[in-house]
This record gives structure tokens, C-alpha cells and sequence, in this order.
């Protein structure tokens, strides 16, 4: 279980930094008035959601300034930060790439700190996962400013990780069966500590992870088979790498695997759209009790016999059996699955009920992307016939079913393809590799 | 016997005189669905015409017999078994029958799948839906299975030879479009009876009827329609390629008159329409076509299974 959640994690980045770097091209500027070129350090005002909640005292500075829209470095508000601030830049660059991922990663945070506030009995959600996650989540991979990036990236982080340490991250896992994981996530860290500044326990363990994912992205820009090479020597590939001096420490890395040709790499990564999960509470629930406390819930038992809940952040739907067990679908990532399991549990909790948090278990995982030229899905059906099928007038997709990984794909004419039926995040990914370059040998001039 | 030759055509002439006052017309998505099925980038309109008439004399009889089969067996409405029965001794279009009611499963298994409001909605519909459609076609042929064959054919996995040939085709005509009129074909290909569900209801005149189909029967029905049109176009393409008198053909002055492929009805393969993309299906191929459907040579002919219909060769079935 370790290193596939140290992978998730892993993978989830790289897969939202590679996406971001090819989205940026295209976009260019995606109406914020920002160059088409290099974005320019620019700081930018925060969605209106961030900006509504009241301010909390125990907030780091450096994250309140991200949260309020103003500079992390300069403390200066908006426009008024100008493009010479080169603290701020990865993360209010990040923020402006691509919007998704920055509320997701700002509400993340919010969240994330309501939480510890309200300090609950639930073990918090705050495994040791998400918050290294959360600003990661917005890193860029920048090819050609590599040092600046790692550089005022580590600033960032060392900033914005030192308040940290007035906030209880009590990495409790889910259960006793997590601990051995989360321990080995902390030795590997640990590795790392003596190359950085190690200002709290907590930045230790923040910034190894980001060095992690940064190293992996350098090495590694394709999605090929080779991460699998690298799951296992993740941790240890690490190290060697950083015994440079701290203002370089991820420059000059050679690959630990080797790369495979670009023509081989498609260069789009799949978005996830839609995660499904299911947890066990492990304790009956009286279901009208629930349906009447709890807000945004639906009971009718004549219908269906579960109470339907639905939160806003992470925007999801739940089932809730009287069994205990509960699906949650709607979550755009695994984290978020998890998150707004771990939500709804401490809505039940809250209720006055003995929940826990017991096998949550992720059973499907849709993705989609673009390929951006048209399909020949005549030509494709006849050619593999064994794993598709196309029915034009009652489906307009053609319905690939491929046999490793066990993924199903749904291929529309317009170049859109769907991915469905994945249990992780690389199957969908691997999937995606393996039926692209099948597209484009049907490709509609 | 009935003259097969001539039936089709004498009712089609006289629906078409009762269609005269019908407001209801499919000539134009027939068009673009012969388009899609390898006819010429314009069909003509005569020739849907004329392909619209043959479908719903078929169909309207289909109904009939479909709707004293649910008489015998007390039934309020005409239901996926009453058509299933009817196709019983058909093996090769029964199959594909039941595949594309598979698929119609699979396909939205998978489709709820993706989006989380299609699960809660299934989810609160109540009933267990999935492989609802698998469901009725296995118990209903289990029942009137004798001899194990029906039943075979679920797990049989031989290709279907006319689908194979169809997708053949389609595959040579999309080599050579460009975008624009791939993307046309497409659309056209994505047409069907089913998306215009009450128009084709009206079409059939099922508000007149006692007893009605129910929705998964309306969905066969469709089907039903379609695959007539599809045998139809295939059965057109190759009396075309036939009346191409080619060099060399040592027969070619005998082709048109004794040409008995369809003894075996229209399960042959090779019925490319290569060369021929520039004409359209014109009425004649199609008259010629359902006259030798239904034209039955040999001496078994009499107990084969064209004539356990009174007189009618279904297409489809």
C-alpha cells in the first residue's frame, strides 16, 4: 500500500504539472490578459469564494497573503505586486494557469485549516498526503527556468512552511494498518532533511515530497511504462540527487530511468473526471435521523433506501446506507474523494453516531481528453474488432474495451476519448498511451 | 402460394396511396440513412420512396403477427418475446437481434458509469436495470428452447458475416472523405428509427392498434426498421454491381435472369458497390431486389422459411 499512495500522489502531480505545461501553449493567455510567452510574476486576485471567508488568526501569513490575493514575498495586494517579485511567482503563476486546479487547491487549503480549527474527533483528514499535496498540486514544471523555479519554489515552501508548525498536522491514519505507511513516507523524508533548511517538522516532511515530485518531473516528462521503474526507487533516487548546494538542488539531475523517445509520449494527460468511492462506517445508521439533522439530504424510502447527501467543497454526491456503507461520487481526484468521504463520515459523527472511517476503497475512476484530430472510427472498428464496438445509431462513441489495463474507452469522432472502469490513476494514464498511438494511425486528415 | 414477387409491391402501391393523405414521411432521414449504409452521397428521392413504403408494409405485418402471437398468449401488450418468437427460426438475424440488445445494455452500464447523476437516477428508477435486455431475451428463449440452438447462440462467438461486410464497407467508403464529409457521413450514420420514437409510432399507426408495443418492443421495432433498410440497400448494391455487365464475364447475358445467390436469402458476402459510388440506388435495383428476396428457386422451396409467412419475405427477419 506504501508506495502506491507515495505513486497516487506522485503520479497525481506529474500528471497535473505535464497537463498544466501543455495546456499553457495552446490557451495562451485564456482571456486574463496574460502574455502568450512565459508567465511573468504576476500576482492575481483570488476567486470571490476565497475572499468570503473570515479571516482566521492562526493563518501562516504567506497562505492568508495567497488567500486575500495578496504576494506571499512583497505582502502587497494585486496589481500593486509587480513583475519583479520573484518570490510569489511559481504559485501566483500557478494560480493563474489554470483556474481549476488553483480553487481546488485554495479551498483544499481552506478546508484543510477549518479542519484543524475545529479540531474534531475524527482523526482529521489531514494524512500525511494531502497537505504536502496541496501546493503541489499547482507546481509547474518550468524546462527552461529550472533554477528559478526550484528556487523561489523552496523559498515559497520554507515560507509558507514555517507557520506551519503552530498548526496540529497530527498525521493519524485512517487506521492502525496505515501507521507502517505513513513511516516509511516519513523516513524517506527524513533522507532529505540535512540539504534543506529544516525550519519544523513539518516543512521536512512538505518539502521532501515536492522535491520528490519535482525530481520526477524532470526526469520523467512521459507517462511511459517506465514509472514503474521508478516507484520503488522513488525515495532513494531522491537523495543522491540532492547532495548539491541548496540553490541548486534539482538542476542537473540525470534521468535514474531512461526516458522514452518524445514521439513515443503523447504529450496529453487524461483529466480525471469523476472518481467513485466507498467507505465503511462500521456502525448502523438510523437514516431518517440523518435525513432530518443534516442539511442537503434526500431520504425517500419508497424510492430508493439511502439518504443522498451532497456537500459543495469538494463538490460530491453520497449514498448512505443504514448498513454503514457509503459511495461517494463526484470527485475530480482521489484526494478529494477522501476528503469528502472523510466530510460526510464527520457529518454522521457529528450526528451522534459511532462512525468510522473503514476500507475506503476507490472502485472507479473516469477520465477524458483530447486528442484534437478526427477519428476514423470505421477504420478502427473493423481493424480491432475483437475489443470494439460501434454502433452509430444507438451510441455515437465507439466502445473500446482494452484487455491490460483492464480500462474501457469510449472514442468519439471528434477526437474526444473517455477512459472508465480504472481502480488508480495509472491505469487510466497507461490506457490512454496505449490506445493513442492506435488513434493516430486512424487519423481523419 | 401468393406471388412474393408481387405482393410487397401491390400493398406498397397501396400504402403508398394511403400514405399520400399521412402527413408522416421518413424520405429524408431514409435518405441519409441509405447514405450511411453505402449508398451515394445523395440518394434519390424516389428510391427512399419506395424503400419507405417496403418498411412499413413489413413492419405494419410484422406488428399484426406480432400482435395475434400476444392474443394466443393472453398478453395485454405486444412485448420483446412476441418479436423474438417471430425471429425463432432465423438464427443468424436473431443473433444479431441479441447482440444489439446486449450492446444496448452494455452501453448504458457504461454510460452511468461516467456521469454520477445518470447512477443516482438509475439508482432511484428502483428496478434493477442492467442487462435488463439480456435478461428478457434469455429467459424468454430458455422457455421455448427444444433442441439447445437458441440457446447456443449466446455464447456463440462466429462473426456475422453481413455485419463484417458492412463495416467493410463503410470503412472503404470513409478511406477517401475529407473532414467535412466524414463528419457529415457520421451524422448520418447516427441516425435511426429509435431517436424519433414518436414519430416513428405514428408512422406505424400503434395508437390505432389493440394491443401496443411496450418500450423494449418499440426499441426491437426500430431496430427492425433499420436492419430492413440495411438488407435492403445491401441486396440494391449488389443487383447493381450485377446489371454492370464486366469484360470477360462469360455469363454476363444470363446474370439478371438466373442469378440464384439468394436462395440462401441475402447472407452472401462480396457485395462491394466499389466502382459504383457515383449512381445512386435507383427504384429499379430496389424492386429488382425484393423480387428476388422473395423469389425462392429449388425444390425445397416450398418448405423453406419465406413461406411460413403467408406469402411475405420479411427482410429483417
Amino acid at each position: 500500500m506504501t508506495p502506491i499512495k507515495v505513486v497516487g500522489v506522485w503520479i497525481t502531480l506529474q500528471a497535473l504539472s505535464v497537463g498544466l505545461a501543455t495546456d499553457r501553449g495552446p490557451r495562451g493567455g485564456a482571456g486574463r490578459g496574460r502574455e502568450p510567452a512565459l508567465p511573468l510574476p504576476r500576482c492575481i486576485s483570488p476567486p470571490p469564494q476565497a475572499r468570503a471567508r473570515p479571516p482566521r488568526p492562526a493563518q501562516p501569513r504567506a497562505l492568508a497573503g495567497l488567500i486575500n490575493g495578496s504576494c506571499a514575498t512583497c505582502a502587497q495586494s494585486g496589481s500593486a505586486c509587480s513583475s519583479t517579485c520573484l518570490g510569489a511567482w511559481p504559485f501566483s503563476a500557478l494560480l493563474k494557469v489554470a483556474p481549476p486546479p488553483m480553487e481546488e487547491e485554495q479551498t483544499y487549503l481552506e478546508l484543510y485549516l477549518d479542519q484543524c480549527v475545529a479540531q474534531d474527533d475524527l482523526a482529521p483528514p489531514g494524512s500525511p498526503l494531502l497537505s504536502p499535496v496541496v501546493p503541489d498540486e499547482v507546481y509547474i514544471p518550468n524546462s527552461s527556468h529550472p533554477e528559478t523555479v526550484f528556487n523561489s519554489h523552496l523559498e515559497e515552501v520554507k515560507e509558507t512552511s514555517g507557520p506551519f508548525s503552530s498548526v496540529d498536522l497530527s498525521f493519524l491514519p485512517d487506521e492502525l494498518t496505515q501507521e507502517n505507511k505513513d513511516q516509511s513516507i516519513i523516513r524517506s523524508k527524513h533522507e532529505i532533511e540535512e540539504n534543506c533548511k529544516a525550519q519544523s517538522q513539518q516543512s521536512r516532511l512538505s518539502l521532501p515530497r515536492e522535491q520528490d515530485i519535482g525530481l520526477g518531473l524532470i526526469s520523467n516528462s512521459s507517462f511511459s511504462n517506465s514509472h514503474s521503474h521508478l516507484y520503488p526507487g522513488d525515495a532513494d533516487s531522491v537523495q543522491p540527487s540532492l547532495e548539491k548546494p541548496d540553490s541548486m538542488p534539482l538542476v542537473s539531475i540525470a534521468p535514474m530511468t531512461p526516458m522514452t523517445p518524445v514521439s513515443e509520449c503523447s504529450g496529453i494527460v487524461p483529466q480525471l473526471q469523476n472518481i467513485v468511492s466507498t467507505v465503511n462506517l462500521a456502525c448502523k445508521l438510523d437514516l431518517k435521523k440523518i435525513a432530518l439533522h443534516a442539511k442537503n439530504a434526500e431520504y425517500n424510502p419508497k424510492r430508493f433506501a439511502a439518504v443522498i447527501m451532497r456537500i459543495r467543497e469538494p463538490r460530491t454526491t453520497a449514498l448512505i446506507f443504514s448498513s454503514g456503507k457509503m459511495v461517494c461520487t463526484g470527485a475530480k481526484s482521489e484526494e478529494q474523494s477522501r476528503l469528502a468521504a472523510r466530510k460526510y463520515a464527520r457529518v454522521v459523527q457529528k450526528l451522534g453516531f459511532p462512525a468510522r472511517f473503514l476500507d475506503f476503497k476507490i472502485q472507479n475512476m473516469v477520465g477524458s481528453c483530447d486528442v484534437r484530430f478526427a477519428i476514423r472510427l470505421e477504420g478502427l472498428v473493423l481493424t480491432h474488432q475483437q475489443f470494439s464496438s460501434y454502433e452509430p445509431e444507438l451510441f455515437p462513441g465507439l466502445i473500446y474495451r482494452m484487455v491490460k489495463p483492464r480500462i474501457v474507452l469510449l472514442i468519439f469522432v471528434s477526437g474526444k476519448v473517455v477512459l472508465t472502469g480504472a481502480k488508480e490513476r495509472s491505469e487510466i494514464y497507461e490506457a490512454f498511451e496505449n490506445i493513442y498511438p492506435i488513434l493516430k494511425g486512424f487519423k481523419k486528415a | 402460394m401468393n406471388n412474393t414477387a408481387a405482393s410487397p409491391m401491390a400493398t406498397a402501391t397501396s400504402s403508398s396511396g394511403r400514405s399520400a393523405g399521412k402527413s408522416i414521411s421518413f424520405a429524408a432521414e431514409l435518405q441519409s440513412m441509405m447514405f450511411s449504409l453505402g449508398d451515394a452521397r445523395r440518394p434519390l428521392h424516389e428510391t427512399a420512396v419506395l424503400v419507405e413504403d417496403v418498411v412499413h408494409t413489413q413492419l405494419i405485418n410484422l406488428l399484426q403477427q406480432a400482435a395475434e402471437i400476444s392474443q394466443l398468449r393472453g398478453a395485454r401488450v405486444i412485448s420483446a418475446e412476441d418479436l423474438l418468437f417471430l425471429m425463432r427460426k432465423d438464427k443468424k438475424k436473431l443473433r444479431r437481434l441479441l447482440k444489439y440488445m446486449f450492446f444496448r445494455d452494455y452501453k448504458s452500464k457504461i454510460v452511468k458509469g461516467i456521469d454520477e447523476d445518470d447512477l443516482l437516477e438509475d439508482k432511484l428508477s428502483g428496478s434493477n436495470n442492467a442487462n435488463k435486455r439480456q435478461k428478457i431475451a434469455q429467459d424468454f428463449l430458455n422457455s421455448i428452447d427444444q433442441t439447445g440452438e437458441l440457446l447456443a447462440m449466446f455464447e456463440d462467438d462466429e462473426i456475422d458475416e453481413v455485419k463484417q461486410e458492412r463495416m467493410e464497407r463503410a470503412e472503404r467508403q470513409t478511406r477517401s472523405m475529407d473532414s467535412a464529409q466524414y463528419a457529415e457521413f457520421c451524422e448520418s450514420r447516427q441516425l435511426s428509427f429509435s431517436k424519433k420514437a414518436s414519430k416513428f409510432r405514428d408512422w406505424l399507426d400503434c395508437s390505432s392498434m389493440e394491443i401496443k408495443p411496450n418500450v423494449v418492443a418499440m426499441e426491437i421495432l426500430a431496430y427492425l426498421a433499420y436492419e430492413t433498410v440495411a438488407q435492403l440497400v445491401d441486396l440494391a448494391l449488389l443487383v447493381r454491381q450485377d446489371m454492370v455487365t464486366k469484360a470477360g464475364d462469360p455469363f454476363s447475358h444470363a446474370i439478371s435472369a438466373t442469378f440464384i445467390q439468394y436462395h440462401n436469402s441475402a447472407e452472401s458476402t462480396a457485395a462491394c458497390g466499389v466502382e459504383a459510388h457515383s449512381d445512386a440506388i435507383q427504384p429499379c435495383h430496389i424492386r429488382e431486389a425484393v423480387r428476388r428476396y422473395g423469389h425462392k428457386i429449388g425444390p425445397l422451396s416450398p418448405f423453406t422459411s419465406a413461406y411460413r409467412r403467408n406469402g411475405m419475405a420479411f427482410l429483417a427477419c
